[in-house]
């Protein structure tokens, strides 16, 4: 499954790095973390492949954006364990990815693209076609 | 070491520990955390549902062909892994912070669990075990003979 996910808008994003779920009531108060996800970056001849590990996130609740030079990727994760579940061993947290890079000058913005495959994002951040060399006229008296 | 302890529940000020740790590892290269704790991977959640429980495990980048189940004498292990993106370059890596090789966890299962009926899912890198809870045997009369 793939798809394209080029410079979406994420107006909606605050940003604060700690936040809570609206679904929180006094008897159950649902702790959200925001976690930096795990990421690895290499080199290909066109650009460079980033991959980010988001597990949890869904087409649906991932955002990515370009603006002013930095990538910013937002992944929400829904709660797994359907309501009424009792949590009763617990070795990890469930929570939300946020993380930014800025992009070099030589990153194509317009042709950025993504997918997200078993919980992970591969972002292609193609390099800008090199200019080519332009022969000048010089005009003399 | 018996890391995967029945109903038992951290107290509250290691959990408060371990929430700091995580946040500070957060931060800090990742590489199989839960290995450097001495902890087992993946890291693993358990719920109680009224006629099941519920294990899940978050493990990016496993496809379902590199997940194996298995489960004997009451002990369910999971084995699973993965590669780094094949072909790639090791010295054209600029990051590297995932994870990547082969891992197993065993757990080992309550009594009263259905293994026949236990269901697994794999979507978007969280792996979900379900394992329905086992019908409590009626009580059978032992018939006692005497002289």
């Amino acid at each position: 499954m793939s798809n394209e996910l080029t410079r979406q808008n994420l107006d909606a994003q605050s940003g604060s790095n700690e936040s809570r779920t609206a679904r929180e009531t006094p008897s159950h108060p649902v702790d959200r973390y925001v976690f930096t996800p795990p990421i690895d970056i290499h080199e290909t001849d066109d650009g460079l492949i980033l991959r980010a590990d988001l597990p949890g996130v869904s087409l649906d609740t991932l955002e990515l954006q370009v603006q002013n030079n930095r990538l910013t990727l937002f992944g929400r994760v829904p709660q797994v364990a359907p309501e009424g579940a009792r949590l009763v061993h617990q070795e990890y947290h469930e929570g939300d990815y946020l993380r930014s890079f800025i992009l070099s000058d030589n990153v194509d913005h317009d042709r950025i693209s993504a997918r997200l495959t078993n919980g992970v994002l591969e972002v292609f951040l193609p390099h800008t076609p090199k200019a080519q060399p332009r022969k000048i006229q010089v005009s003399g008296s | 070491m018996a890391v995967f302890r029945w109903g038992h529940s951290w107290s509250d000020a290691f959990s408060d520990l371990e929430r700091e740790v995580d946040s500070i590892l957060q931060s800090v290269n990742q590489t199989f955390q839960g290995l450097r704790f001495g902890r087992q991977y993946p890291p693993i959640n358990l719920y109680d549902l009224d006629d099941h429980y519920l294990i899940t495990a978050e493990i990016a980048g496993v496809s379902t062909e590199d997940l194996d189940l298995a489960i004997a004498n009451g002990v369910l292990t999971v084995r699973g892994g993965r590669t780094l993106d094949e072909g790639a370059d090791e010295n054209r890596y600029r990051r590297q912070e995932r994870p990547h090789g082969t891992w197993q966890r065993s757990i080992t299962l309550p009594e009263r669990v259905s293994e026949d009926g236990l269901k697994a899912d794999l979507t978007n890198g969280i792996l979900r075990i379900v394992l329905p809870k086992a019908q409590a045997e009626t009580p059978r009369q032992i018939p006692v003979t005497g002289g």
